[in-house]
């Protein structure tokens, strides 16, 4: 661990905090916390990229300015950004915002003379399950197949290729990132209480966790570093945790201790190989992506699809709460993680069985020598500030 | 007054779309003269949307003199401008909570309309859910026994489509959750059990003025003695959403899923028990709706408002107190790492 007093020297000998900082993403988890350490860290001119507004009650607290805006919209985008000069682009969306958001957005940025890009990427541009040798940055990034990986990877390349024509870029790669806000807690702490959490291979594959707060050190870092521009980094909390100790430290903070599926690796591999048809899977993830919320914004964007949801609400608001409360239980967006049973063995989704599979402990001797990173949360600790934002936030 | 009551509505964003044009067009007694809005496009568009034949307008001052009533749905910094425009011009007027952003302007919204003896009604629809009159049946019973305490958390993700996103401005809003449906429970609570006579105020605003979370701590002296309780909000947090006032011989829970009924949790011979308690003959109708009609009610002289502007206007002068005395709530897991980390301002 690094001492306090020298990273309290290296945090205020530079004036960043004085300078017009732009978000992307702000509504999002990481996003969010960027922009409370930032008004934490005394920066005043802190602008928020905000797409949809509804999102963002939790950064509408601080003092900052929220900027309506889309990655897909450069007139938005350029308006939003107003001269900025550094840049924290922690935004995400579809496979097109993405992509094409980030050039977009790293396009402005050199128009804009922007003095530093910080690119929020992750390990997942090496897959899901990242094969051994990913171990450090030199690994070449490799295309899977997965939609989420692949785009991520792709934005990579968009901003190496703008580095190369001269922006100050620096892209951090952080993995299983934790902390208040963070799905990865929210998700199993419900999936616990349910009963369907499945643990494979007792719990032995890489969780490679990040604590937020530790994210948001090397991102400050990335910003007053020179010797971080054109680099790339692995971002972790530097701990050898497994999905076992990740989910155990889970379990501890419920009262009732939950039932815990577990699943050898070979059985489920051998069951998704067996799995349904490609008509089959594609009727249910239809089924899926007509039913979720990001689909019902979508179709806003149609008059003739909004005028049509008006009606539905009109006619929804004028029934009895009851009535509209079963209503809305009825089309909710399904559970993210839902066990399937197989002769009577829980098996995970792939998701699940792809993170919890990995073997890989990402290094980050790169981010210690070149940025000056020190992961001071360690996970113990973070795992403290999870439960008392669990308990806070109703979740325990 | 002609046949029917005259309304124009004001304001054609969330609420106007969701509630309000609907239970207008609903009404057998009113009739919708026009629909207001600064952007007569949004306007035209929820006019197509129900098929309304009503005027298109832009600005709110052209419908005095040619409308008996007003819905004020504009936003909260615009409610008591608008209210005394329309109340000098010898308007009624039902306007969408809060009152106005500050007590000096809802005073003078209420002195108003006393002198120019024009209702001001203030959408405070929570009132208008059954389980209020049932819980006032239950405690003017004597059913809870002694009241000792009660506890109200009410919250889940901020998911409101407001069309000018007034919400997130502290000049337009006048503050965050509070503010905004706060005021609902407040003004419930003073109801149920009488005049605040001591609060403490926490909450997570970090310096723009817009709270996500609030903690409300209030002691009320009213005809049931000395009652304290606890109100939890939050647009950030899903919380369990539900009321419950805690008796000597009763606790009554009032979920807000179904804020039709009342649950009685009490003891018979020592076995627990729960029974759930409706209101027999209740109209299905919606609680906007059951606004308006006491609205149209009321202006026709039959019966009284539910929500009028005074009782609108203590539940201001609370929230502006609260504000005036916040405390910032405890959040250890944000502030930790920014003091040891030096970060911190």
């Amino acid at each position: 661990m690094g001492s306090i007093a020298s990273r309290k020297q290296r945090a205020f000998g530079v004036s960043w905090q004085e300078q017009s900082i732009f978000v992307t993403g702000a509504t999002g988890f990481i996003g969010g916390r960027v922009c409370e350490r930032l008004v934490q860290a005394g920066a005043s001119r802190v602008r928020a990229l905000v797409h949809s507004p509804h999102r963002a009650a939790r950064i509408a607290r601080l003092p900052i300015e929220l900027c309506p805006g889309n990655l897909l919209d450069p007139g938005s985008l350029r308006e939003a950004l107003a001269g900025a000069s550094l840049v924290i682009h922690c935004g995400l969306g579809d496979a097109r915002a993405i992509v094409q958001g980030t050039e977009n957005l790293l396009r402005i940025c050199v128009q804009s003379g922007v003095k530093r890009f910080v690119h929020m990427s992750t390990t997942a541009v090496y897959g899901l399950t990242p094969p051994p040798g990913c171990e450090t940055e030199e690994a070449p990034v490799r295309l899977t197949g997965d939609q989420y990986c692949d785009n991520k990877a792709r934005a990579e390349q968009v901003v190496l290729k703008f580095g190369k024509r001269g922006l100050s870029a620096v892209i951090l790669r952080p993995s299983i990132v934790c902390g208040p806000f963070s799905a990865w807690s929210t998700r199993l702490i419900e999936n616990l209480r349910d009963n369907r959490v499945v643990l494979i291979d007792d719990g032995r594959g890489s969780c490679n966790t990040t604590y937020v707060d530790n994210l948001v050190d090397a991102i400050f870092l990335s910003l007053e570093n020179e010797q971080a521009i054109g680099h790339t980094f692995f971002i972790t909390d530097g701990e050898a945790i497994t999905w076992g100790d990740f989910i155990r430290a889970h379990i501890a903070m419920l009262q009732n201790k939950p039932q815990v599926h577990e699943a050898h690796s070979e059985q489920v591999a051998k069951y998704y190989s067996k799995r349904p048809g490609l008509i089959r899977a594609s009727f249910k993830a239809t089924g899926r992506v007509l039913r979720s919320r990001e689909f019902r914004q979508m179709l806003l964007q149609i008059p003739a699809s909004e005028r049509l949801l008006t009606m539905a609400w009109g006619w929804l608001a004028s029934l009895p709460e009851e009535k509209r409360e079963k209503i809305r239980a009825r089309i909710g967006v399904p559970r993210q993680i839902r066990p399937l049973q197989s002769n009577g063995q829980h098996m995970p989704d792939e998701v699940t069985f792809a993170t919890q599979t990995t073997t890989v402990f990402f290094r980050i001797d790169k981010a210690r020598d070149l940025l000056g990173y020190r992961p001071r949360v360690s996970f113990n600790e973070g795992m403290r500030l999870v439960e008392q934002w669990l308990r806070f936030a109703n979740y325990l | 007054m002609a046949d029917k009551i005259r309304i124009a509505i004001l304001g054609c964003g969330a609420i106007t779309r969701s509630a309000h044009l609907q239970t207008v067009l609903l009404h057998p007694e009113v009739e919708l003269v026009a629909l207001v809005d600064a952007d007569i496009k949004r306007a035209r568009l929820l006019a197509g949307t129900l098929g309304t034949k009503c005027e298109i307008l832009a600005d709110y001052r052209s419908v005095f003199g040619r409308v008996d009533a007003i819905i004020n749905a504009l936003p909260n910094d615009m409610h008591a401008t608008v209210n005394q425009g329309a109340l000098s011009a010898g308007v009624h007027v039902l306007c969408e909570k809060p009152l106005s952003t500050t007590a000096a302007d809802g005073l003078a919204c209420c002195e108003l309309a006393q002198q120019k003896n024009r209702l001001l009604a203030v959408g405070m629809n929570w009132r208008f859910f059954d389980s209020h009159r049932l819980l006032r049946l239950v405690l003017e019973e004597g059913l809870l026994g002694t009241l000792d305490r009660y506890d109200w958390e009410c919250g889940g993700s901020f998911d409101w489509r407001s069309a000018s996103q007034f919400y997130f401005s502290q000049a337009l809003a006048g503050g965050g959750v509070l503010i905004d449906f706060g005021v609902h429970l407040l003004d419930k609570v003073i109801d149920w059990l009488g005049p605040v006579s001591g609060f403490d105020y926490q909450d997570d605003d970090w310096g723009s003025g817009i709270e996500a979370n609030a903690i409300v701590d209030l002691q009320h002296d009213g005809s049931y003695g000395r009652v304290k309780g606890r109100l939890r909000i939050s647009r950030t947090y899903t919380l369990k959403n539900r009321f419950l006032l805690l008796g000597a011989q009763a606790t009554a829970e009032i979920p807000v899923a179904d804020p039709e009924v009342i649950i009685l949790h009490r003891e018979l011979a020592g076995t627990p028990i729960s029974q759930t308690l409706r209101l027999e003959n209740s109209a299905s109708s919606s609680s906007y709706a059951k606004e308006l009609d006491n609205f149209i009610e009321s202006i026709r002289g039959r019966q009284k408002l539910k929500v009028d502007g005074w009782q609108a206007l203590r539940v201001i002068e609370l929230v502006e107190a609260c504000y005036t005395h916040k405390r910032r709530i405890a959040e250890p897991w944000a502030q930790l790492q920014a003091e040891s980390s030096g970060l911190s301002a």
